[in-house]
């Protein structure tokens, strides 16, 4: 197995590279050219900048996640759970109220 | 782990031309050796490669370092745009299949004539794409098995067996050029 595998090694060393025509390495710059033109560089070094500052070193889909399961469980949390003193608020804000008397209008 | 071409993707993902082209210059030979010798022709060869450039500028802005080897990412990109190429041919079929036919007729009349790269050549189109992918990427490359298992997608064994595989079908055919 081993001497095939220097057989192999020796065979492949005849074998010439590949040069690569001036008309690919143009198209490819070409592709390249188009690709940059598309994301101006200012809002993509302001959005780099943003996610560097708020979570370094990750992709930006990572603190977008984050964000959105914090506001998630913030709603859910807001609908759900009820407030602790919701009968003693209901109570102060009756007291708060003047109060209204029956002065006989019916009579 | 120090990844050479790290500060060239960062850069290119900002849109830097002169990083765009000095990735291109370190790595486009490779990659075209490779992308012809998978696909057997020069124009096939070429719009594969220029693929995986169009996917490398795509993804360069997003590109993370430390999650793997920038040239192992880039390998496999480009092998999977050939696989991509092979699989579109009329007629192409799984591995086995390719391994049944022989497209090399009678040797001793037509290879007489042939040129010794185009007959290895002739060889290693023959071979399954899996077994011709592991040969060049470890003995034409000269990528260690680990990197070469990682750009194909299998564990170091499959890929052992491969070469095993591919090297033996090699010799069947080529042994009377190297004994």
């Amino acid at each position: 197995m081993e001497d095939d595998a220097m057989w192999a090694e020796a065979l492949m060393k005849d074998l010439p590279s590949v040069p690569a025509t001036a008309g690919l390495e143009s198209r490819i710059l070409a592709d390249f050219d188009r690709i940059a033109a598309r994301t101006p560089t200012d809002r993509r070094g302001w959005l780099a900048g943003l996610r560097d500052a708020v979570w370094p070193g990750v992709p930006v889909w990572r603190p977008a996640a984050v964000l959105a399961a914090a506001l998630a469980i913030g709603v859910i949390m807001g609908s759900t759970v009820p407030l602790e003193d919701s009968a003693e608020q209901a109570a102060s804000i009756a007291l708060d109220e003047p109060p209204s008397f029956d002065l006989g209008e019916a009579s | 782990m120090f990844d050479p071409d790290t500060d060239l993707v960062k850069r290119a993902g900002q849109g830097d031309r002169a990083a765009a082209q000095a990735l291109m210059a370190r790595h486009l030979p490779k990659m075209m050796t490779l992308a012809r010798r998978m696909l057997g022709g020069q124009a096939e060869a070429e719009d594969a490669v220029q693929d995986a450039f169009l996917k490398l500028w795509t993804h360069a802005a997003r590109w993370q370092p430390g999650q793997a080897k920038f040239e192992t990412w880039l390998y496999r990109v480009t092998m999977n745009k050939c696989y991509d190429r092979l699989r579109k041919r009329p007629g192409a079929s799984l591995d086995e299949a390719v391994e049944v036919a022989d497209p090399t007729p009678a040797a001793d009349t037509v290879l007489a004539n042939i040129e010794l790269g185009e007959e290895i050549e002739t060889a290693l189109q023959a071979l399954p794409e899996r077994q011709r992918a592991a040969i060049l990427l470890c003995h034409h490359q000269e990528m260690g098995n680990i990197e070469a298992a990682e750009v194909l997608g299998v564990s170091v064994e499959a890929l052992e067996s491969l070469l095993a595989r591919g090297r033996r079908t090699l010799r069947a055919r080529l042994g009377h050029l190297k004994e």
